[in-house]
């Protein structure tokens, strides 16, 4: 039996057709992975199952019955669940808040002892008191009373799935669920998916993460923008085909990585001391972090998202203020300088958001190539821009950089992920900096595109530069650095050689699991 | 000690239309919604209130009108800048340009220098005077003497806070300011849930316009409300948006306001100057408040909202 | 595809400008009286004489430069409601100076003044700026305050020692001849337009070719990006302000130096330079060539608006009323392909035709 099925749905935005006459069918009580890369069309074709998009045409059939969606609320009433890529916690309020939102219990207030009235008024016992009942029974290990927001991201999802379950959810989507986990929380995941799938329940899951795919499904449906390009049982396919059914072509699975020359011998590029700064008063988050790269060197930072990588970026960005500590670049101090004085002494950085620090999506690519550079090569007389030698030098970079534009003056929010990417790589690398700093640089990129970016680093580092990888990919920080570091809130606590380090092993170290040794910091100097 | 009792009435009398404008401003700010057009929902108010109630010669008659009056600009409000995703900001301003011309167009169209309402609504008579409480040496004038609407404000901070922390409808309104993704994510509808946080601050402005002018003076004259919505939006944002600290604040912003009439009272000529005082206290808590979070805060530049 | 750009900009100012007009003329019906005769009178009076022309052009001239005021700010996020108190401030002091200096060549005395009004708007948009700038307080609500500080401070010190005893009502000493602009031609044209255009021509260049265009459009649509490529945005914004507050100061003292003379408490008219200001800024969409065009027509509403209560009995407010209603409209922008509301057009238009074909009725084409 079906429990959903789809006939040539459809879903436009204006021109961009995002999902193009999709026709699949999602067999009850089995697991089925949707794959595809980035812009695919997946979370658009899984929000229409939810009720957050309309169709603009086509059937959608659950459970038998034709249905046109239009708010979640009846989705969730046929029986669906969506646990989304970015959770939709409400950080303020409890667990058991957010697992009853939208369908709270009113008090009742007892007339003359025999009529039963509705007050307007919430019944906060009887909610907690229910949620511990479904907690307890799924084994869940959760506090009812704690609030959302200090909960770590493995908590939250496991909250996002009870809220599934509150409603009798049988149907359940899950929205790229291992992004933000460690290798053994993304086990535990895949356990509990096999668990709910014996009791019966309906499982669809979005990844681009083929391994996840073999482990976990019984069922794959590949997407490649916004059309199905595969459908089969899982057991009948392989992580090759899968792949050449994403990009169209064969794939590298894994960057060849080169035999580096003696690192110990090159000298210290870029070094950072004890470096702290505060996320509320008197809480420094990160702390401690000490490091060093030398010249020809890319030094890997691994962890789980939200362990203090994004503010170390921010300060060693200079968009945020350390508190403690130095960075020294070729040993001049260069702690606490802006973004612009930053770039003057030779520092790229390829920020973590591209969208809110890369760019400028209302301004044209023109324009995003030049940012924080007028100053330099001419393009700028006395105050005023100089746009002929603006114009030469976009078209210089965009056929260096090999930047797809539909028009030399598009929007730079208008290209894809990919291509915007390219372009904060243009801008940075042209700049020749000694360090790069890469935060997330192939985050919602396509394939081809992650190639050329990885290419690009490594050339970067050939010619005697130093790399600061910060990734919550680890496959990318496996396969590029030299060394790898890893944070466990806000502190270093591991380092290994990135030649010879297995998952496992950093996996653990993500979890904050270390060796009662002492962490050694790199590049130890005499 | 006549002043000490002046102050402490025209404190209450004061911080009145200020208390509603902020419990009512408070659901859209807390729903995401800034309600900028918070002056000129209270002009209108004012305004429509003694307009109606001479038209209609009744004094119940002219608030209710003024309530669906000003609930109608509420919508429009809403309408530009819920499901037209306006600039709110610039929508809220029209909106007060709006109440402010109108008024002034009708008034003139009318041939009208004020609308006084004196033969419906006596003023004094509407004061209640509550025996025991009036006795009480100090405390007697903030308690007793005042309009039906100022004892209803009271009241209804404690009805917003209740509303706000343990209704559904408070729940959703804070979620949908929170995280409206999550909101919509479980089947709230965020547009319906803007929609009333705005109109219920519409109802509260149409209060407190209505005790601006013609509960308290029984007349109504052009822009009146001279920035009072402004000062309640000024409190909302010193005050977080929660009930009784914003209330606090407002108050706080009565205050400044009833010493100054009455400080000015005694200090001549420049008592013009002591009208400067409430404004000036709102920088100085505005720019308090700020430097503290600033001070707080490690991130360098704009934009992290 | 930059031409359908232009396009939907000069629609997105006509439809609302046109709606504006439409609630008007409701309005005015709704009186009694003619809208089509009242508009005409509005128009032809301000843009179709010679005299009413120049007339309309000497009213633009402040209102270009609050224009201008309101919009380097705005383009850049940061809402300087002020420029009304800034322009108001900046032209007491001019006149203080105006009639407090004697002995002065005439061309001296009007450079004075004039500094006297841009250095005092810019002084006083110092605090919002340094408040926005280093301690994050929303200069919004500030500058709002601060506008009804000024209105306070000028009516005390005009109705005390500034005072001017033998008027009737609250104003200052006239300004000493020297310190007038002259009229020209015979009309209410004075230099002070052609200093107005002056500006206008210099924050053309800075809006559309400076590098400080360039970093408010960046600062104005991504701040965050703005400072991470290095623009010190904390320090621009103290500039923007600055400039902006020169800028008001200049429109001020420029108008009571061409117009008015004397400071009274209805200098800054009904709503007031700032306001006016505001509106032109959003009706030209921040654009210079868009303010001008739009400070034009606004002042010959302005003009025409004198002439609407000697032909008819329409309260001079219409105008404030219909201004109103063109900021409403023009907060939204209607033709961004406004998707959601276009698709629930359709979807409801697709609904109501299958619901007739399904009941068996003819499906005429509407």
């Amino acid at each position: 039996m079906n429990v959903i099925e789809t006939v040539e749905l459809t879903k436009k935005y204006g021109q961009f057709v995002a999902n193009d006459r999709i026709s699949i069918a999602i067999p009850q009580g089995q697991i089925t992975a949707i794959v595809g890369e980035n812009g695919a069309g997946k979370t658009t074709l899984m929000n229409m199952f939810y009720g957050l998009l309309r169709p603009t045409s086509g059937t959608l059939i659950v459970k038998g019955q034709e249905v046109q969606f239009s708010s979640p609320l009846e989705a969730i009433g046929l029986g669906l669940g969506m646990v989304h890529q970015h959770f939709k916690l409400v950080p303020s309020l409890t667990v058991f808040e957010n697992i009853v939102l939208g369908a709270e219990i009113n008090r009742e207030l007892r007339l003359f002892n025999r009529l039963k009235v509705k007050s307007p008024l919430i019944d906060g016992k009887r909610e907690r008191e229910a949620v511990q009942a479904l907690i307890d029974s799924h084994k869940l290990d959760l506090d009812a009373d704690e609030p959302v927001k200090n909960l770590s991201i493995g908590e939250k999802q496991r909250v996002e799935i009870l809220k599934m379950l509150y409603r009798s959810a049988d149907i359940l989507i899950f929205d790229e669920p291992t992004s933000s986990l460690t290798p053994q929380e993304v086990d535990e995941l895949l356990v509990s998916f096999n668990e709910l799938k014996k009791q019966g329940k309906t499982i669809i899951f979005i990844t681009h993460k083929l391994r996840e795919v073999m482990a976990a499904s019984d069922q794959v449906i590949v997407l490649k923008r916004g059309r199905v390009v595969g459908s089969m049982p899982t057991s009948a396919t392989s992580p090759e085909e899968i792949a050449r059914l994403m990009v169209g072509r064969d794939v590298l699975l894994t960057v060849e990585k080169e035999e580096t020359a003696d690192l110990e011998s090159q000298p210290v590029l870029y070094e950072v001391r004890n470096l702290a700064t505060e996320v509320a008063p008197g809480v420094k988050f990160p702390r401690g972090i000490s490091f060093a790269i030398r010249a020809g060197e890319i030094l890997g930072i691994a962890g789980v998202e939200g362990n203090g990588q994004s503010e170390l970026v921010k300060v060693l960005s200079g968009l945020m203020e350390a508190v403690e500590g130095t960075v020294l670049l070729e040993g001049q101090d260069i702690t606490n300088k802006w973004p612009d004085e930053l770039r003057r002494a030779g520092v790229g950085i390829i920020p973590e958001d591209r969208y809110a620090q890369g760019l400028c999506g209302e301004m044209s690519v023109t324009d995003n190539l030049v940012s924080g550079r007028l100053d330099q090569k001419g393009f700028c007389r006395c105050g005023l821009l100089r746009r002929e030698a603006i114009n030469r030098y976009r078209d210089e970079l965009v056929a260096k950089y090999d930047i797809r534009l539909a028009d030399a003056d598009c929007k730079a929010g208008e290209l894809s992920g990919g291509n915007a990417q390219k372009v904060i790589i243009a801008r940075e690398f042209d700049a020749e900096p000694k360090v790069l700093i890469a935060c997330q640089p192939t985050r919602g990129v396509d394939i081809g595109s992650i190639e050329f970016i990885h290419n690009r680093i490594l050339e970067f580092k050939r010619k005697g530069r130093a790399v600061l990888l910060v990734s919550s990919e680890l496959s990318e920080v496996m396969s590029l650095s030299d060394r790898i570091l890893v944070m466990y809130k806000g502190e270093i606590v591991g380092e290994v050689d990135g030649r010879t380090a297995r998952s496992e092993e950093i996996g653990l170290l993500m979890a904050g699991i270390t060796s009662k040794q002492p962490v050694p910091t790199g590049g130890d100097r005499a | 000690m006549n002043m000490l009792h002046s102050i402490l009435y025209d404190l209450v009398y004061h911080s009145t239309p200020l208390i509603l404008a902020v419990l009512g401003g408070l659901f859209a700010y807390q729903a995401n919604v800034l309600n900028i057009g918070l002056e000129g929902m209270m002009l209108m108010g004012a305004f429509s209130s003694s307009l109606f109630v001479l038209l209609t010669g009744s004094l119940w008659q002219g608030i209710l009108l003024s309530i669906l009056c000003t609930l109608a600009l509420g919508l429009v409000f809403s309408l530009f800048s819920v499901t037209l995703k306006s600039n709110f900001i610039i929508t809220g301003f029209g909106i007060n340009l709006f109440a402010s011309a109108f008024s002034s167009f009708i008034l003139k169209y009318m041939r009208l220098a004020n609308i006084n309402v004196s033969l419906v609504v006596d003023v004094p008579a509407l004061k209640i005077h509550i025996p025991v409480l009036a006795d009480i040496p100090i405390l007697g004038s903030l308690l007793s003497g005042h309009t039906p609407i100022t004892y209803l404000s009271l009241l209804l901070i404690l009805v917003v806070h209740v509303v706000l922390y343990k209704t559904k409808l408070g729940v959703y309104v804070r979620v949908v300011g929170e995280n409206e993704e999550a909101a919509r994510a479980v089947g709230i509808n965020s547009a319906k849930i803007k929609y009333l946080a705005i109109l219920i601050g519409a109802l509260f402005c149409a209060l407190a316009g209505a005790n601006l002018s013609t509960e308290r003076m029984a007349l109504f004259t052009s822009n009146m409300t001279a920035g009072r919505g402004f000062i309640a939006i000024a409190a909302i944002y010193c005050g977080k948006a929660v009930p009784v600290r914003t209330t606090l604040y407002a108050v706080l912003f009565g205050l400044a306001k009833s010493l100054a009439i009455n400080l000015g009272l005694v200090a001549g000529p420049i008592s013009g100057l002591f009208e400067t005082v409430p404004y000036l206290a709102i920088v100085l808590v505005l720019f308090a408040v700020s430097a503290v979070e600033t001070k707080n805060t490690r991130l360098r530049g704009f934009g992290h909202e | 595809m930059k031409r359908k750009m232009h396009l939907m900009s000069l629609l997105n100012v006509v439809i609302p400008v046109a709606a504006a007009l439409a609630v008007g003329a409701l309005v005015i019906l709704a009186i009694g009286e003619d809208p089509l005769y009242t508009y005409k009178i509005l128009i032809q009076r301000s843009l179709f004489t010679y005299r009413g022309f120049l007339k309309t052009l000497h009213f633009a001239s402040p209102l270009i430069l609050t224009g201008l005021a309101i919009a380097i700010t705005f383009k850049a996020n940061v809402f300087n409601m002020g420029v009304e108190g800034q322009a108001v401030l900046g032209a007491f002091f001019a006149g203080v100076v105006g009639f407090t200096v004697k002995g002065l060549a005439p061309g001296w005395h009007v450079l004075l003044c004039l500094l006297t009004g841009v250095v005092t708007g810019l002084l006083f948009a110092l605090i919002p700026a340094l408040l926005k700038a280093y301690f994050k307080v929303d200069e919004m609500v500030v500058t709002l305050m601060l506008n009804y500080v000024v209105m306070e401070v000028v009516k005390f010190l005009s109705q005390g020692v500034f005072r001017d005893p033998a008027s009737g009502y609250v104003s200052t000493y006239a300004v000493a001849e020297s310190a007038m602009f002259k009229k020209l031609f015979d009309t209410d044209l004075t230099a002070f337009f052609f200093l107005a255009l002056g500006v206008f021509l210099v924050m053309l260049v800075v809006f559309m070719r400076s590098k400080l265009g360039y970093e408010i459009t960046a600062i104005g649509r991504n701040p965050e990006f703005a400072e991470a490529a290095g623009m010190r945005v904390s320090r621009k914004i103290v500039i923007i302000m600055l400039i902006s507050g020169a800028i008001s100061g200049l429109a001020g003292a420029g108008f009571l130096m061409s117009e008015k003379y004397r400071f009274t408490l209805d200098f800054s008219g009904n709503p007031g330079l700032g306001w006016d200001g505001m509106l032109i800024a959003l009706l030209g969409n921040h654009n210079p060539v868009g303010i001008l065009i739009a400070a034009i027509l606004y002042a010959a509403l302005k003009t025409g608006s004198e002439y609407i209560g000697l032909f008819t009995s329409v309260p001079k407010d219409i105008v404030g009323v219909i201004q109103s209603v063109i900021i409403l409209f023009l907060s939204v922008r209607f033709l961004a392909a406004h998707t959601a509301l276009w698709e629930r057009l359709q979807s409801l238009f697709t609904a109501l035709r299958t619901a007739r074909t399904s009941t068996g009725q003819r499906t005429d084409t509407p």
